[in-house]
């Protein structure tokens, strides 16, 4: 059985062992997400089997088309409810989450590109703030890695990361504002 | 497992071991895929991949779900138990309760018996309904002291029905007995009715019974046994 599968086959028969099937190939990625969030072994553990116990009940009522994206953001509010429940101030960057809440306009970025889209990409990229611009470029059009970009401009890997998401971002938004101001 | 590669993909690029070709694909698969970016930065945070963890966390899942296909059949035989559990008490109680009515009817019988026992110490009397209307005046109770503590008992009891007018003074008039009674027993009973209190009504019938007078038979049955003796005697 697939994923689409064993996730309908457990909708109709709540059988726990095709949620096992289902939860297990995720789980030493959950628990990446959960430390990341939590930032305590032993917390981050319980976290995912908590969250397996959630979706006993949860995959039962809801419809859930893509599991895996469900699935990480189902997990990362479990996490965040956590936190607010431990009332210590979230450490989670604003920057991270943003960068979380495009997820779906990633997924048609299977369009196929003219050469005016370049000209209006080259056009956008103007727009971005040098960092961005400069780590964006050197990542998507030289194919540098994190570690080299950082070396190369010295600027911090976690600057590096979030320049790339962010300068990503602001480029697609650039690009569809063009493409509807035209 | 695609799992288990991305897993040692997340350990290699943590600690230094890919090659920037490789860093740099894992960097742009992870920009499209936020949950692999927070994984890769969860690891990052935690100093990299412990395996152990992660087999102790698989083991965990497959103990819970077996625990809870366990826990099914557990419950299974459970509700089982209990349905033959419950069974068998509401059988236990059916028996205690059939065996405390018995032995509470057994009492019961007892009781009855005595009290039946006393027409045979002393006369009583049973208006029959269908033969008047009348009734003594001091009520029936009266009536029945009156004749006990009158009547000259004969030695071998025996039943009259009698039936009567009531005349104007309230005494009984016409007197007659029914069937074929002893004619000794009959004479009593006038003696005593037309002595007696006086009644309501227009016409009566009685059926009074004599009892046996055992002191009087005691002499021939000397095995005899006391009055309340003979009424548990038959059990």
């Amino acid at each position: 059985m697939n994923e689409k599968e064993l996730l309908q086959h457990y909708k109709t028969t709540g059988d726990l062992s095709a949620l096992g099937k289902l939860y297990s190939p995720y789980m030493s990625l959950l628990y990446g997400v959960c430390f990341k969030y939590l930032q305590d072994p032993d917390r981050s553990q319980d976290a995912v089997m908590q969250i397996f116990e959630e979706l006993i009940t949860k995959l039962r009522q809801y419809e859930v088309d893509n599991f895996k994206s469900w699935l990480h953001v189902y997990s990362k509010n479990y996490c965040l409810m956590q936190l607010r429940k431990d009332k210590r101030t979230s450490q989670v960057d604003i920057e991270d989450n943003l960068f979380e809440s495009e997820q779906k306009l990633n997924d048609s970025s299977d369009t196929k590109w003219e050469e005016k889209d370049f000209e209006k990409l080259e056009g956008c990229m103007q727009t971005l703030s040098p960092e961005q611009e400069q780590c964006v470029r050197l990542f998507y059009l030289e194919q540098k890695c994190y570690k080299d970009i950082a070396d190369f401009t010295g600027y911090d890997l976690n600057k590096v990361k979030s320049a790339i998401q962010n300068g990503k971002r602001n480029l697609k938004i650039c690009m569809e504002r063009k493409e509807n101001g035209k | 497992m695609e799992n288990n590669y991305q897993l040692s993909r997340i350990h290699n690029y943590i600690h230094g071991l890919m090659s920037r070709e490789e860093m740099f694909q894992l960097e742009r698969e992870a920009l499209e895929d936020p949950f692999l970016q927070d994984a890769i930065d969860g690891y990052r945070l935690q100093n990299g991949v412990d395996a152990r963890q992660l087999s102790l966390l698989q083991q965990r899942l497959s103990r819970r779900v077996e625990e809870t296909i366990a826990t099914r059949h557990a419950q299974y035989y459970t509700w089982q138990r209990l349905a033959i559990g419950a069974t068998a008490g509401v059988i236990f109680v059916t028996l205690l309760a059939l065996l405390y009515f018995k032995h509470f009817d057994g009492k019961a019988e007892r009781t009855t018996d005595v009290e039946l026992s006393e027409p045979e110490n002393s006369i009583a009397i049973q208006p029959l309904l269908d033969g008047g209307d009348a009734t003594p005046r001091e009520g029936w109770k009266a009536l029945e002291t009156y004749l006990n503590t009158h009547a000259m008992m004969p030695a071998q009891g025996g039943v009259v029905i009698i039936h009567f007018a009531v005349g104007q003074d309230g005494l009984p008039i016409h007197i007659q007995a029914e069937g074929k009674t002893m004619q000794s027993l009959v004479e009593e009973v006038i003696r005593l009715l037309r002595s007696g209190p006086k009644w309501e009504g227009t016409k009566g019938r009685l059926k009074i019974t004599f009892p046996v007078k055992e002191e009087k038979t005691a002499v021939q049955v000397s095995s005899i046994k006391p009055p309340h003796c003979f009424v548990i005697e038959p059990k």
